[in-house]
């Protein structure tokens, strides 16, 4: 029951023998050694295994393998640049304090890029809507908020009050 | 995760076909954010899944224009319907639920006929198709066949959908005018909740914007299955609706759920949101109809 | 306060700075990595199986086909683990057990296969025949005559231990008060909900010493406990190496060894091959520990004019089937019960008591949320009682710099009335304001451990420093990073004092090889204490750069500063040499030298003697939460509008992060506070999953403010005083106070869900 699966990752093109039952996570982290990927609950409960499929972000612990062929994945091992530069997202959760363990942040990461790829001005409601299934339990989400804010403003250039900033940032 | 075979066919005979292959060790998947916590955890273990995903037929959701009726494939996803401007405006009961189910990555993978047939007692997705008289279409080796949303649950985990049979999508009549609907969840935090109650309203006034002429009363967790109070129902036809109506209607069916303790919620306080939100939801419709006018 | 190093006269260019995370990079780009990153040549992985019953005895064990399977190495049961192999403080807790369980996460087999699948088909393969015994959940019922013993042995269900304090006289102060309000109330189990899993890596070399990669908060400890199960196992004289990954979440969860560590190392010794054990969510709930739930009888009273005369309580603690540091929380409970606010007539009883539920272990604020939960509700319920405003009535009894508590505590700083005014200032206090229906506010104050705490023999922490040829600097510590950002405040002390930038620092804090001894990361310590240990080291490593720079300048030792990366005269500006040649210079002389120093800081703190009485802490870290509620009056539910918690920290040494602990702490305090709870239904875990265990998300974010209060301690690094654990100490009694300025309800159970809320709206009206 293997079968021969060919997908996008973070740009490159790849192609891997794959068992049919495999989720996306085994083989990103079991197989293919990409451990920025994380398994927090294994049932699609705590967001750290977020990756973006098509452009919209999915639990890949709840998403078979072979349903990713002729997909176009993105992990967190894609965002920064080949030089070593940071995604704005990337920096603005290192510069705003989003970052505390680190375990939930690739797929807190992933999620936002997910979100503010398809809404570049997500106020501060859509965000909180959007990260709801990425579980933290070191921030209290405070600055994570803060973080995706900030990167929004850096991505989109600085929106209205009235549209963005929400209730953390007053 | 035990292994098996994946099969995925691109129309609903064939699916049909792969399962008349297979039988027993097979199963149908939909998004999968359910079936595969199930394989995982060994609650469930086939030898083949067949993923009816790539099936087009299922994946359209469109409104026919010339009969308002609204058609909804099985595959459609939450995200899908919570993105969609035609339900955001049109079907505020639909936008309610499946926006609040499970998380964005959930949504983005997990579909409306999965939902269904999972048929948890805390789904979310049954209630406004229920409220909206919504019609499955069923697809099985012995042709089509279909049947109101409600009557798909037998029992917990448990749908009339016999052995190869699929459900290929759901159905809406076209809504009268001055309809106003809305679903709410009672639960402990903001998102990521299965209901402690599920409560769907749809209401709708006659042309001097006071009296109902249609009401719609679904639970969701009052009951082994989704139901509709139709004591509270019945009680609201004919009359002009106030606060205190819709208060009255509460507490009917409050008292007609059958609403029982467990560890997310005792069934006191079920049968009390009952009564509450019934109202509110209730008063969330006359907001919309007045809107509407 | 102002930003000038009172040792230097100089700004400070390091101290008091955001600066971001050191290892944020590296775990935004997913790089860092987790114990369940870590695959080693060869590595076998390990499974747990647990009993099927609260308390039975185990009449029989077949363990013959799981060793048949295939791929299988090692099944091992209680038989094979060597007598003295115990765990905790109480040596009561065996790894796996033998003859009998007495909780559902007892272990009574392990298993080493090739891969995790073939462990998990291994333990299926296990026949055990269990017989049943009575079993008995409730701590009260516990304590009567004809309860089931959980352990035949000890005789009774009340644990030995010697929590009990009676300082003044509570019962002639009871007599002479004006006031006095009595209640009881209870606290749940909750747990530290860890985003990363536990999990170890076991293996011994060719002489049997042990390395072992574990998820853990005490180094030096684990190293202890693994020592000991060494020489139980009969390996004495071995070597133990404790290799911490990046720890995905602490909280105190990682206090203590847990029995899959020692299982791992039984494994691993079995086979001799590495030996994984990573836990999955629902063992992570069922298998790891909870903060102590207790049951606690309070009574306070007052004189006329709102002076405290008295506080009288009275515990009992569910210890659950076996003894882990949740038994010890009374000696933190006593803390705010004999130190928060001035009281000079203080008892205090708590009894620890065996049942067949789960044990409970270290959580932020080690038993200081709960006591302060029912110290800072009945304060509320006691100024109302008196007819004195409740902000005033805490005013009237604030701690104050200088004091001596009634357990020997000496005050050093105390910024309590500054915390309270910043309460004041954000959320309106005044119970005459006219407010919307439903809406309410609360306050309450917290007292913690701010300069270490000495529960052990010694509470010090070493560091080591060495300077290369380039200016750069190793510092490594006995202190342990778990995300709360202490590579951050080492190597800012460490900047600040020898004159460099952050990014020239380097600290490791990851291998007992290297680190020296720390008795661990807890009782928001590692700020104070290991940040006193890398100052001490940059220190001395200051004298000898500023002795041998004096040489090379032909300047006076004390005109001489280091600064941005230079040695450095202000009245000869012109004789600067940066720091790198000057460490070269030193290095590449004949008899040439590095730069390198130790430090071992153990702080001037006192354990408690016989009747617990003793300066715990170097300095008291203080603080004030207000928090503005909604109670729907329908529905109960409670929603938090504003909430402001000012913290007396001494000085921010960085307050970004500073800020991070208390955002986190709070939110796990409203958690604990209104919707945490493990649901134990007759000694099984219900809610073994994020989807029922209610964690806050992103959606329920609120609005906090974080003010800070700088009083410089004068014992402090740079003046600070320790935060980690603050945050999520006095926001259950603050929320709880709001909740009955809102609707006019006392909830006295945690946690406060919407049926208790309604529950107390019912009995109001009736």
């Amino acid at each position: 029951m293997t079968t021969q699966i060919s997908f996008l990752l973070n740009g490159d093109e790849i192609s891997h023998e794959i068992k049919d039952h495999w989720t996306l996570l085994h083989l990103l982290r079991e197989e293919m050694g990409l451990i920025g990927t994380k398994e927090g609950c294994g049932n699609g409960e705590c967001g750290a295994c977020t990756v973006i499929v098509d452009g919209l972000a999915i639990n890949s612990c709840l998403y078979l393998a072979i349903e990713a062929h002729g997909k176009h994945l993105e992990t967190i091992e894609g965002l920064a640049a080949t030089d070593g530069t940071l995604h704005p997202i990337q920096q603005s959760f290192v510069d705003e304090g989003g970052i505390q363990c680190g375990f939930c942040s690739p797929g807190m990461i992933m999620s936002s890029k997910a979100l503010l790829d398809e809404n570049p001005k997500a106020n501060h409601e859509e965000i909180k809507h959007a990260l709801a299934g990425n579980i933290c339990r070191c921030t209290g989400y405070v600055q994570i908020l803060e973080s995706v804010e900030v990167a929004r403003d850096q991505i989109s250039g600085p929106i209205s009050i009235q549209e963005g900033r929400g209730e953390c940032n007053e | 995760m035990k292994a098996f075979k994946y099969l995925s066919p691109e129309s609903v005979e064939a699916a049909i076909s792969f399962y008349g292959e297979h039988s027993e060790t097979a199963k149908y998947m939909a998004g999968g954010t359910d079936i595969i916590v199930k394989v995982k955890e060994g609650w469930m273990e086939p030898d083949y899944l067949i993923s009816l995903k790539k099936i087009p037929e299922m994946n359209n959701l469109y409104k026919n224009e010339a009969t308002g009726e609204l058609s909804i494939g099985a595959l459609t996803t939450h995200s899908t319907l919570e993105k969609s401007l035609m339900i955001q405006k049109d079907y505020p009961i639909i936008f309610d639920a499946v926006s609040n189910i499970g998380s964005l990555q959930v949504r983005n993978v997990g579909t409306i006929g999965g939902n269904l047939i999972n048929a948890v007692p805390s789904a979310d997705g049954a209630i406004p198709l229920i409220a909206l008289d919504g019609v499955a279409l069923l697809h099985g080796p012995d042709g089509e066949r279909s049947c109101k949303v409600l009557d798909l649950f037998v029992a917990p985990y448990q749908t009339i959908l016999k052995p190869g049979e699929i459900l290929k999508k759901i159905t809406i009549p076209p809504q009268p005018p001055h309809t106003g609907s809305g679903y709410t969840k009672f639960g402990r935090r903001a998102a990521m909740e299965l209901p402690l109650i599920g409560i769907g309203v749809l209401l709708t006034l006659n042309s001097d914007y006071k009296t109902c002429i249609k009401a719609r009363i679904c639970l969701g967790v009052a009951a082994p299955t989704p139901m509709r109070a139709y004591d509270a129902e019945d009680f609201l036809l004919g009359k002009q609706i106030t606060e205190e109506i819709l208060n009255e209607a509460g507490n009917l069916a409050a008292a007609e759920s059958k609403v029982r303790d467990s560890i997310r919620g005792k069934a006191w306080h079920r049968r009390e949101m009952i009564q509450v939100y019934v109202r509110r939801m209730g008063l969330k419709c006359l907001e919309q109809i007045k809107e509407g006018r | 306060m102002n930003n000038i190093n009172p040792d230097t006269n100089q700004e400070f260019r390091v101290i008091g700075k955001r600066i971001p995370k050191l290892d944020a990079a590296q775990k935004a780009m997913g790089r860092a990595e987790y114990i369940q990153d870590i695959r080693l040549p060869g590595m076998l992985y390990g499974k747990i199986l647990y009993s099927k019953y609260a308390h039975a005895n185990i009449v029989r064990i077949d363990t013959s086909k799981a060793k048949e399977l295939a791929g299988v190495h090692a099944v091992l049961v209680g038989e094979d683990v060597p007598k003295k192999m115990k765990m905790g403080f109480y040596k009561d807790n065996p790894p796996i057990k033998k003859n009998k369980v007495c909780s559902f996460r007892d272990e009574v087999a392990a298993v080493a296969a090739t891969s995790p699948e073939i462990a998990k088909q291994a333990l299926d393969l296990i026949e055990i025949e269990y017989e049943e015994l009575r079993a008995i959940f409730d701590p009260e019922k516990a304590m009567e005559k004809d309860a089931p013993l959980v352990h035949e042995y000890h005789k009774s269900n009340v644990l030995n231990l010697p929590w009990h304090l009676h300082y003044g006289d509570v019962e002639q102060a009871q007599k002479e008060s004006a006031f006095v309000v009595e209640e009881r109330f209870t606290t749940q189990w909750v747990t530290h909900c860890c985003l990363g899993t536990s999990g170890a890596i076991a293996l011994f070399d060719a002489k049997s010493n042990l390395t072992i990669h574990t998820n853990t908060q005490i180094p030096s400890l684990a190293q202890k406990d693994f020592l000991e199960s060494l020489k139980a196992m009969g390996l004495e004289n071995k070597r133990v190496r404790v290799i911490k990954p990046t720890i995905g979440g602490g909280f105190g969860s990682k206090l203590d060894t847990y029995a899959y560590e020692h299982i791992a190392i039984l494994l691993a010794h079995a086979t001799r091959k590495p030996v994984k054990i990573l836990f999955d969510r629902e063992e992570e709930f069922k298998a790891t520990s909870t903060r102590q739930p207790t049951v606690i009888y309070i009574k306070q009273g007052c004189d006329k004019n709102g002076k405290l005369t008295f506080r009288d309580m009275r515990m009992v603690l569910d210890n659950g089937a076996y003894t882990s540091w949740g038994a010890t929380t009374p000696s933190v409970m006593m803390m705010p019960i004999t130190s928060l606010y001035r009281v000079e007539n203080v008892r205090f009883d708590a009894k620890c008591v065996y049942t067949n539920n789960t044990y409970s272990q270290a959580m932020r604020g080690y038993g200081n949320p709960q006591a302060t939960f029912a110290i800072e509700s009945t304060l509320d319920m006691l100024a109302e009682k008196a007819g004195i405003d409740r902000v005033e009535i805490r005013r009237i009894n604030k701690n104050q710099p200088g004091d001596r508590t009634p357990q020997g505590f000496k005050i050093s700083s105390c910024g309590l009335s500054e915390c309270i005014d910043a309460v004041q200032k954000e959320i309106a206090m005044d119970k005459n304001e006219k407010r919307e229906r439903g809406i309410g506010t609360g306050i309450a104050s917290l007292i913690h451990v701010g300069g270490g705490a000495r529960i052990y023999k010694s509470d010090g922490c070493g560091a080591i420093l060495k300077m290369d040829d380039y200016g750069k600097v190793d510092v490594f510590t006995g202190g342990t990073d778990m995300g709360q950002g202490l590579d951050n405040i080492t190597a800012q002390i460490v900047a600040e004092e020898l004159g460099l930038l952050v990014e020239d620092i380097n600290v490791i804090h990851s291998d007992t090889d290297v680190c020296p001894w720390d008795v661990g990361a807890h009782a928001s310590r590692s700020t104070f204490v290991a940040g006193n240990a890398a100052l001490g080291a940059a220190k001395k490593v200051k004298q000898t750069i500023l002795a041998y720079g004096s040489t090379l300048l032909d300047l006076p030792v004390e005109d001489l500063i280091l600064r941005d990366r230079a040695i450095f005269c202000p009245k000869h500006p012109e004789k600067t040499m940066p720091i790198d040649k000057l460490l070269r210079k030193a290095h590449f002389s004949p008899q040439g030298k590095m730069l390198m120093a130790d430090y071992f800081y153990d702080p001037d703190n006192e354990n408690m003697g016989k009747e617990f009485k003793g300066n715990l802490s170097v300095t008291y870290a203080f603080g004030a939460h207000g928090v503005k509620v909604h109670v729907d009056e329908e529905t109960g539910k409670v929603t938090v509008l504003d909430y402001v918690a000012a913290h007396d920290v001494g000085r921010a040494i960085n307050p970004l992060l500073l800020e991070g602990q208390v955002y986190g702490g709070v939110i796990m305090g409203i958690g604990y506070a209104l919707t945490e709870e493990v649901i134990l239904k007759d000694g099984q875990t219900m809610n073994a999953n994020f989807r029922d265990y209610k964690l806050f998300t992103a959606k329920d974010a609120i609005k906090i403010k974080a003010p800070v209060v700088e009083t410089y301690d004068e014992y402090g690094p740079f003046g600070a005083k320790g935060i980690g654990e603050p945050g999520c100490v006095p926001t259950a009694p603050a929320i709880a106070n709001a909740i009955y300025d809102a609707v006019g309800v006392r909830i006295t159970n945690l946690p406060i869900t919407p049926e208790r809320v309604l529950t107390a709206l019912k009995e109001k009206k009736e």
